[in-house]
Protein backbone atom coordinates (compact mmCIF):
# COMPACT_ATOMS: atom_id res chain seq x y z
CA UNK A 1 0.00 0.00 0.00
CA UNK A 2 1.29 3.39 -0.98
CA UNK A 3 -0.58 6.73 -1.09
CA UNK A 4 -1.76 5.57 -4.44
CA UNK A 5 -2.01 2.66 -6.13
CA UNK A 6 0.04 4.01 -8.80
CA UNK A 7 3.40 5.55 -6.93
CA UNK A 8 5.49 2.67 -6.91
CA UNK A 9 5.38 3.20 -10.43
CA UNK A 10 6.24 6.77 -10.64
CA UNK A 11 9.92 7.81 -10.27
CA UNK A 12 10.66 10.76 -12.33
CA UNK A 13 14.49 10.87 -12.30
CA UNK A 14 16.33 14.06 -13.27
CA UNK A 15 13.38 16.26 -12.85
CA UNK A 16 13.72 17.69 -9.48
CA UNK A 17 16.88 18.58 -9.97
CA UNK A 18 15.36 20.87 -13.04
CA UNK A 19 12.92 21.90 -11.11
CA UNK A 20 15.41 22.91 -8.23
CA UNK A 21 17.59 24.80 -10.76
CA UNK A 22 14.83 26.64 -12.11
CA UNK A 23 13.40 27.88 -9.19
CA UNK A 24 13.56 30.92 -7.01
CA UNK A 25 12.07 30.37 -3.80
CA UNK A 26 10.49 27.36 -2.59
CA UNK A 27 6.63 28.14 -3.12
CA UNK A 28 7.51 28.06 -6.57
CA UNK A 29 9.27 25.00 -6.36
CA UNK A 30 6.24 23.40 -4.87
CA UNK A 31 4.29 25.13 -7.20
CA UNK A 32 5.76 23.26 -9.91
CA UNK A 33 5.86 20.15 -8.07
CA UNK A 34 2.15 20.67 -8.16
CA UNK A 35 1.76 21.24 -12.01
CA UNK A 36 4.31 17.83 -12.51
CA UNK A 37 1.87 15.83 -9.80
CA UNK A 38 -1.34 16.84 -11.45
CA UNK A 39 -0.29 16.04 -14.89
CA UNK A 40 0.80 12.98 -13.37
CA UNK A 41 -2.20 11.73 -12.12
CA UNK A 42 -4.66 12.68 -15.42
CA UNK A 43 -2.22 10.72 -17.38
CA UNK A 44 -2.19 7.58 -15.16
CA UNK A 45 -5.91 8.04 -15.03
CA UNK A 46 -6.15 8.20 -18.49
CA UNK A 47 -4.01 5.28 -18.88
CA UNK A 48 -5.95 3.11 -17.31
CA UNK A 49 -9.50 4.72 -18.49
CA UNK A 50 -8.49 3.91 -22.18
CA UNK A 51 -7.78 0.80 -21.71
CA UNK A 52 -10.08 -0.31 -19.32
CA UNK A 53 -13.33 -1.13 -21.22
CA UNK A 54 -15.64 1.08 -20.81
CA UNK A 55 -18.62 -1.15 -19.10
CA UNK A 56 -16.35 -1.01 -16.14
CA UNK A 57 -15.36 2.76 -15.55
CA UNK A 58 -18.33 3.32 -12.96
CA UNK A 59 -16.80 0.06 -11.22
CA UNK A 60 -13.13 1.29 -11.47
CA UNK A 61 -13.81 4.90 -10.13
CA UNK A 62 -16.00 3.72 -7.53
CA UNK A 63 -12.84 1.60 -5.95
CA UNK A 64 -10.45 4.13 -6.77
CA UNK A 65 -12.43 6.92 -5.16
CA UNK A 66 -13.02 4.39 -2.37
CA UNK A 67 -9.45 3.44 -1.83
CA UNK A 68 -6.63 5.52 -3.86
CA UNK A 69 -3.77 3.82 -2.12
CA UNK A 70 -5.01 -0.01 -2.35
CA UNK A 71 -2.50 -1.80 -4.87
CA UNK A 72 -5.01 -4.21 -5.56
CA UNK A 73 -6.29 -1.83 -8.08
CA UNK A 74 -4.00 -3.37 -10.21
CA UNK A 75 -4.76 -6.85 -9.82
CA UNK A 76 -8.14 -5.54 -10.81
CA UNK A 77 -7.50 -3.33 -13.42
CA UNK A 78 -5.04 -6.46 -15.02
CA UNK A 79 -7.83 -8.74 -14.71
CA UNK A 80 -10.20 -6.28 -16.73
CA UNK A 81 -7.87 -5.38 -19.42
CA UNK A 82 -6.35 -8.63 -20.15
CA UNK A 83 -2.90 -6.44 -20.19
CA UNK A 84 0.13 -5.64 -17.56
CA UNK A 85 -1.33 -1.98 -16.52
CA UNK A 86 1.87 -1.80 -14.94
CA UNK A 87 3.69 -2.03 -17.58
CA UNK A 88 1.42 0.46 -19.82
CA UNK A 89 1.73 2.79 -16.38
CA UNK A 90 5.43 2.68 -17.11
CA UNK A 91 5.33 3.64 -20.46
CA UNK A 92 3.08 6.78 -20.01
CA UNK A 93 5.57 7.49 -17.53
CA UNK A 94 8.36 7.27 -19.15
CA UNK A 95 7.03 9.39 -22.22
CA UNK A 96 5.96 11.65 -19.62
CA UNK A 97 9.33 11.85 -18.24
CA UNK A 98 10.66 12.31 -22.03
CA UNK A 99 7.76 15.63 -22.63
CA UNK A 100 8.89 17.25 -19.40
CA UNK A 101 12.96 16.50 -19.42
CA UNK A 102 12.76 18.44 -23.06
CA UNK A 103 9.64 20.78 -21.85
CA UNK A 104 11.64 24.33 -22.60
CA UNK A 105 14.35 23.02 -25.07
CA UNK A 106 12.86 23.41 -28.75
CA UNK A 107 13.05 19.87 -29.39
CA UNK A 108 9.83 19.11 -28.37
CA UNK B 1 19.73 31.82 -12.46
CA UNK B 2 18.49 32.98 -15.57
CA UNK B 3 14.66 34.28 -14.65
CA UNK B 4 13.64 34.25 -18.44
CA UNK B 5 14.08 30.24 -18.53
CA UNK B 6 12.56 29.88 -14.90
CA UNK B 7 9.32 31.35 -16.04
CA UNK B 8 9.62 29.78 -19.24
CA UNK B 9 9.90 26.56 -17.99
CA UNK B 10 7.11 27.86 -15.48
CA UNK B 11 4.17 28.80 -17.92
CA UNK B 12 5.35 25.44 -20.44
CA UNK B 13 4.32 23.30 -17.54
CA UNK B 14 1.46 24.74 -16.05
CA UNK B 15 0.22 24.99 -19.67
CA UNK B 16 0.63 21.56 -20.42
CA UNK B 17 -0.92 20.63 -16.90
CA UNK B 18 -4.04 22.60 -18.07
CA UNK B 19 -4.01 20.83 -21.25
CA UNK B 20 -3.88 17.41 -19.67
CA UNK B 21 -7.00 18.27 -17.21
CA UNK B 22 -8.87 19.81 -19.86
CA UNK B 23 -8.14 16.80 -22.28
CA UNK B 24 -9.09 14.18 -19.80
CA UNK B 25 -12.24 16.70 -18.67
CA UNK B 26 -13.30 16.11 -22.64
CA UNK B 27 -12.26 12.48 -23.07
CA UNK B 28 -13.74 11.58 -19.69
CA UNK B 29 -17.06 14.01 -19.06
CA UNK B 30 -18.50 11.15 -16.78
CA UNK B 31 -15.59 9.74 -15.07
CA UNK B 32 -14.74 14.05 -14.42
CA UNK B 33 -18.29 14.31 -13.09
CA UNK B 34 -18.16 11.38 -10.77
CA UNK B 35 -15.20 12.57 -9.27
CA UNK B 36 -16.12 16.31 -9.19
CA UNK B 37 -19.31 15.18 -7.04
CA UNK B 38 -17.25 13.00 -4.42
CA UNK B 39 -15.21 16.05 -4.03
CA UNK B 40 -12.00 14.40 -5.54
CA UNK B 41 -9.81 17.06 -7.38
CA UNK B 42 -7.39 14.88 -10.14
CA UNK B 43 -4.49 17.17 -8.32
CA UNK B 44 -5.26 16.38 -4.77
CA UNK B 45 -5.58 12.61 -5.00
CA UNK B 46 -2.74 12.59 -2.60
CA UNK B 47 -4.24 14.80 0.09
CA UNK B 48 -7.14 12.93 -0.35
CA UNK B 49 -5.80 9.24 -0.37
CA UNK B 50 -4.25 10.67 3.18
CA UNK B 51 -7.23 11.20 4.59
CA UNK B 52 -8.96 8.35 3.92
CA UNK B 53 -5.48 6.11 5.08
CA UNK B 54 -5.35 8.55 8.71
CA UNK B 55 -9.32 7.79 8.84
CA UNK B 56 -8.83 4.05 7.90
CA UNK B 57 -5.47 3.46 9.97
CA UNK B 58 -7.05 5.30 13.22
CA UNK B 59 -10.26 2.77 13.43
CA UNK B 60 -8.38 0.04 11.78
CA UNK B 61 -10.74 -0.35 8.84
CA UNK B 62 -8.62 0.53 5.84
CA UNK B 63 -10.45 -0.09 2.54
CA UNK B 64 -9.77 -3.37 1.07
CA UNK B 65 -6.17 -3.70 2.88
CA UNK B 66 -5.79 -6.71 5.13
CA UNK B 67 -7.36 -5.76 8.65
CA UNK B 68 -4.76 -4.90 11.13
CA UNK B 69 -6.92 -6.66 13.52
CA UNK B 70 -7.25 -3.83 16.06
CA UNK B 71 -10.15 -1.68 16.32
CA UNK B 72 -8.73 -0.24 19.29
CA UNK B 73 -5.19 0.88 19.91
CA UNK B 74 -3.81 -1.85 22.61
CA UNK B 75 -2.91 -0.69 26.09
CA UNK B 76 0.66 -0.08 27.33
CA UNK B 77 0.76 -3.42 28.72
CA UNK B 78 -0.61 -5.07 25.81
CA UNK B 79 2.37 -3.55 23.81
CA UNK B 80 4.87 -4.55 25.78
CA UNK B 81 3.55 -8.00 25.89
CA UNK B 82 3.53 -8.19 22.31
CA UNK B 83 7.01 -7.08 21.59
CA UNK B 84 8.70 -9.54 24.52
CA UNK B 85 8.55 -12.38 22.17
CA UNK B 86 10.53 -10.15 19.62
CA UNK B 87 13.10 -9.09 22.04
CA UNK B 88 14.39 -11.16 24.12
CA UNK B 89 15.35 -8.82 27.24
CA UNK B 90 17.44 -11.80 29.25
CA UNK B 91 19.64 -12.67 26.04
CA UNK B 92 23.44 -10.43 25.65
CA UNK B 93 23.00 -8.96 22.41
CA UNK B 94 23.87 -5.35 21.44
CA UNK B 95 20.67 -3.13 21.69
CA UNK B 96 21.32 -2.67 17.84
CA UNK B 97 21.23 -6.20 16.90
CA UNK B 98 17.97 -6.11 19.24
CA UNK B 99 16.16 -3.61 17.13
CA UNK B 100 17.34 -4.56 13.60
CA UNK B 101 15.68 -8.26 14.71
CA UNK B 102 12.87 -6.24 15.76
CA UNK B 103 12.39 -4.41 12.79
CA UNK B 104 12.86 -7.29 10.09
CA UNK B 105 9.91 -8.97 12.15
CA UNK B 106 7.94 -5.73 12.89
CA UNK B 107 8.09 -4.30 9.18
CA UNK B 108 6.55 -5.11 5.65
CA UNK B 109 8.69 -5.94 3.10
CA UNK B 110 7.53 -2.57 1.27
CA UNK B 111 7.39 0.66 2.89
CA UNK B 112 3.93 1.46 3.36
CA UNK B 113 2.00 3.91 5.71
CA UNK B 114 2.06 1.77 9.23
CA UNK B 115 -1.34 1.43 10.74
CA UNK B 116 -1.31 3.01 14.22
CA UNK B 117 -1.07 -0.85 15.99
CA UNK B 118 1.90 -1.25 14.51
CA UNK B 119 3.41 2.30 14.96
CA UNK B 120 2.65 1.93 18.74
CA UNK B 121 4.82 -1.21 19.31
CA UNK B 122 7.55 0.35 16.92
CA UNK B 123 7.54 3.07 19.40
CA UNK B 124 7.68 1.05 22.51
CA UNK B 125 10.54 -1.01 20.97
CA UNK B 126 12.31 1.91 19.42
CA UNK B 127 12.38 3.46 23.73
CA UNK B 128 13.29 0.28 24.84
CA UNK B 129 16.51 -0.23 22.64
CA UNK B 130 17.54 3.84 22.05
CA UNK B 131 15.67 5.59 25.40
CA UNK B 132 14.35 7.89 22.92
CA UNK B 133 10.73 9.02 23.47
CA UNK B 134 9.91 8.78 19.63
CA UNK B 135 5.82 8.75 18.69
CA UNK B 136 4.53 8.27 15.11
CA UNK B 137 1.65 10.80 16.63
CA UNK B 138 2.56 13.80 18.51
CA UNK B 139 -0.05 16.70 19.87
CA UNK B 140 -2.57 15.35 16.94
CA UNK B 141 0.01 15.33 14.22
CA UNK B 142 0.80 12.69 12.08
CA UNK B 143 2.73 12.73 9.06
CA UNK B 144 1.33 10.89 5.69
CA UNK B 145 3.44 8.08 6.62
CA UNK B 146 6.16 6.99 9.07
CA UNK B 147 8.10 4.34 7.25
CA UNK B 148 9.19 5.34 3.93
CA UNK B 149 12.51 6.03 1.49
CA UNK B 150 14.91 9.26 2.86
CA UNK B 151 17.29 10.32 0.21
CA UNK B 152 19.68 12.73 0.04
CA UNK B 153 19.37 16.35 0.34
CA UNK B 154 21.73 19.17 0.21
CA UNK B 155 23.21 21.69 2.71
CA UNK B 156 20.69 24.86 3.25
CA UNK B 157 21.84 28.28 3.23
CA UNK B 158 21.33 29.32 7.12
CA UNK B 159 22.13 33.38 6.81
CA UNK B 160 22.18 35.49 3.61
CA UNK B 161 25.50 35.09 1.96
CA UNK B 162 25.92 30.90 3.24
CA UNK B 163 28.03 29.58 1.26
CA UNK B 164 29.00 25.77 0.72
CA UNK B 165 32.41 26.54 1.80
CA UNK B 166 31.05 26.94 5.50
CA UNK B 167 29.48 23.44 5.54
CA UNK B 168 32.25 21.33 6.03
CA UNK B 169 33.64 18.44 5.77
CA UNK B 170 30.22 17.51 3.49
CA UNK B 171 30.48 19.43 0.49
CA UNK B 172 29.57 16.57 -2.10
CA UNK B 173 26.25 17.00 -1.99
CA UNK B 174 26.44 20.84 -2.79
CA UNK B 175 23.93 23.70 -1.34
CA UNK B 176 20.26 24.37 -2.45
CA UNK B 177 20.14 27.44 -4.80
CA UNK B 178 17.11 28.26 -3.41
CA UNK B 179 15.86 28.48 0.44
CA UNK B 180 14.34 25.97 2.69
CA UNK B 181 10.37 26.08 2.90
CA UNK B 182 11.38 27.90 6.36
CA UNK B 183 13.72 30.54 4.51
CA UNK B 184 17.04 31.36 6.65
CA UNK B 185 18.16 30.35 9.98
CA UNK B 186 19.29 33.33 10.94
CA UNK B 187 18.54 36.75 9.56
CA UNK B 188 22.76 37.38 9.56
CA UNK B 189 25.74 35.78 10.13
CA UNK B 190 26.01 37.72 13.43
CA UNK B 191 22.24 35.87 14.39
CA UNK B 192 23.76 32.15 13.62
CA UNK B 193 23.86 30.61 17.11
CA UNK B 194 25.27 27.15 17.84
CA UNK B 195 21.97 25.69 18.11
CA UNK B 196 21.20 26.69 14.67
CA UNK B 197 24.39 25.45 13.34
CA UNK B 198 23.41 21.79 14.86
CA UNK B 199 19.77 22.18 13.40
CA UNK B 200 20.83 23.12 9.83
CA UNK B 201 23.35 20.21 9.99
CA UNK B 202 21.27 17.65 11.34
CA UNK B 203 18.05 18.16 9.11
CA UNK B 204 15.43 16.34 8.25
CA UNK B 205 12.69 16.51 5.45
CA UNK B 206 9.29 15.91 5.26
CA UNK B 207 6.14 16.20 3.04
CA UNK B 208 4.31 18.57 4.58
CA UNK B 209 3.27 19.53 1.59
CA UNK B 210 0.79 16.76 1.32
CA UNK B 211 -0.77 17.03 4.41
CA UNK B 212 -4.20 16.78 3.79
CA UNK B 213 -5.24 19.81 6.04
CA UNK B 214 -1.97 21.74 5.51
CA UNK B 215 -3.33 24.56 3.74
CA UNK B 216 -5.99 24.59 6.02
CA UNK B 217 -4.56 24.74 9.27
CA UNK B 218 -2.30 27.71 8.78
CA UNK B 219 -0.25 28.74 10.44
CA UNK B 220 -0.27 26.55 12.60
CA UNK B 221 1.08 23.80 11.29
CA UNK B 222 4.12 25.81 9.57
CA UNK B 223 4.75 27.13 13.36
CA UNK B 224 4.51 23.44 15.13
CA UNK B 225 6.53 21.80 12.13
CA UNK B 226 9.51 24.32 11.94
CA UNK B 227 12.46 22.63 13.55
CA UNK B 228 9.96 19.90 15.23
CA UNK B 229 12.29 17.38 15.95
CA UNK B 230 11.91 13.95 14.63
CA UNK B 231 13.92 10.04 15.08
CA UNK B 232 15.34 8.56 11.48
CA UNK B 233 15.78 5.19 11.73
CA UNK B 234 17.98 3.10 9.47
CA UNK B 235 15.43 -0.04 9.08
CA UNK B 236 18.45 -2.13 7.60
CA UNK B 237 20.91 -1.60 10.12
CA UNK B 238 19.54 0.20 12.72
CA UNK B 239 21.54 3.76 12.94
CA UNK B 240 19.77 6.40 14.66
CA UNK B 241 19.74 9.91 14.40
CA UNK B 242 17.66 12.79 16.04
CA UNK B 243 17.08 15.57 13.46
CA UNK B 244 15.01 19.00 13.02
CA UNK B 245 12.68 19.30 10.34
CA UNK B 246 13.24 22.21 8.26
CA UNK B 247 12.50 21.59 4.97
CA UNK B 248 9.32 20.00 2.76
CA UNK B 249 9.73 17.71 0.67
CA UNK B 250 10.90 16.01 -1.57
CA UNK B 251 8.02 15.56 -4.00
CA UNK B 252 5.96 12.17 -4.83
CA UNK B 253 7.62 12.11 -8.24
CA UNK B 254 11.11 11.37 -6.91
CA UNK B 255 10.06 8.00 -5.24
CA UNK B 256 11.00 9.48 -1.94
CA UNK B 257 8.89 10.14 1.41
CA UNK B 258 11.83 12.07 3.78
CA UNK B 259 14.87 13.89 3.05
CA UNK B 260 18.01 13.99 5.13
CA UNK B 261 21.07 16.54 5.55
CA UNK B 262 24.06 15.34 4.19
CA UNK B 263 25.21 14.68 7.78
CA UNK B 264 22.50 12.72 8.59
CA UNK B 265 22.74 10.59 5.34
CA UNK B 266 26.14 10.16 6.17
CA UNK B 267 25.71 8.72 9.93
CA UNK B 268 22.62 6.51 8.55
CA UNK B 269 23.88 4.85 5.82
CA UNK B 270 27.68 5.96 5.18
CA UNK B 271 29.06 8.49 2.07
CA UNK B 272 27.68 6.20 -0.44
CA UNK B 273 24.24 6.11 1.42
CA UNK B 274 21.95 8.29 -1.20
CA UNK B 275 18.56 6.73 -0.66
CA UNK B 276 16.50 3.87 1.83
CA UNK B 277 14.00 2.48 3.73
CA UNK B 278 13.70 4.45 7.66
CA UNK B 279 11.27 4.89 10.53
CA UNK B 280 10.38 8.66 11.07
CA UNK B 281 8.85 9.69 14.08
CA UNK B 282 8.73 12.77 16.19
CA UNK B 283 10.82 13.39 19.20
CA UNK B 284 8.83 13.87 22.60
CA UNK B 285 10.44 16.42 23.97
CA UNK B 286 9.00 19.34 25.63
CA UNK B 287 12.10 20.20 27.94
CA UNK B 288 13.93 20.23 24.88
CA UNK B 289 16.50 17.48 26.70
CA UNK B 290 17.43 15.49 23.73
CA UNK B 291 20.27 16.80 21.62
CA UNK B 292 20.17 16.87 17.70
CA UNK B 293 22.68 14.22 15.88
CA UNK B 294 23.60 10.70 16.12
CA UNK B 295 21.68 8.41 18.61
CA UNK B 296 24.12 6.26 20.10
CA UNK B 297 22.81 3.12 22.24
CA UNK B 298 25.21 0.51 21.79
CA UNK B 299 26.81 1.50 25.10
CA UNK B 300 26.31 -2.04 27.27
CA UNK B 301 27.84 -3.17 30.57
CA UNK B 302 29.96 -6.24 29.37
CA UNK B 303 31.10 -9.03 31.79
CA UNK B 304 34.21 -8.17 34.04
CA UNK B 305 37.20 -9.64 31.87
CA UNK B 306 35.32 -9.63 28.54
CA UNK B 307 37.54 -7.13 27.30
CA UNK B 308 41.16 -8.07 27.20
CA UNK B 309 44.20 -5.70 27.12
CA UNK B 310 46.68 -6.70 23.85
Amino acid sequence: MSMLFFDHLVVINGLDKKIKKLSSSNDEMQELWKYVEELIHHRVLDCCLDNLPEEHHSEFLDKFHKAPHDIGLLDYLNQKIGKDVEKLIKIEIKKLRKELLLLDSNKM
Amino acid sequence: MNTTAQSNFRDLLKLKSIEARLAFEKKYPKAHQFLLEKGIEIGKLREHSAKLISAGALTGTLLLSPPTGASQLPSPSEISKSIDGIIDRNEKKLPQKDLIDAFNFMLPKEVRPLSRDEEKKLEQVIKDTTDIPAKASLEGEHLNTTYGYIGAEQHLKRYPGDILENHGPYYKEGIAPGLGAWGYFAKSKDKLTLDLVETEKWYAVVQTLYLPDWNSRQPYLHNWYKHRKVMVVNTKNGNAVVAAIADAGPAAFTGKHFGGSPEVMEYLGGSRYKKGAVLLFFVDDPENKIKLGPVKYNDVELPEGSLIQI
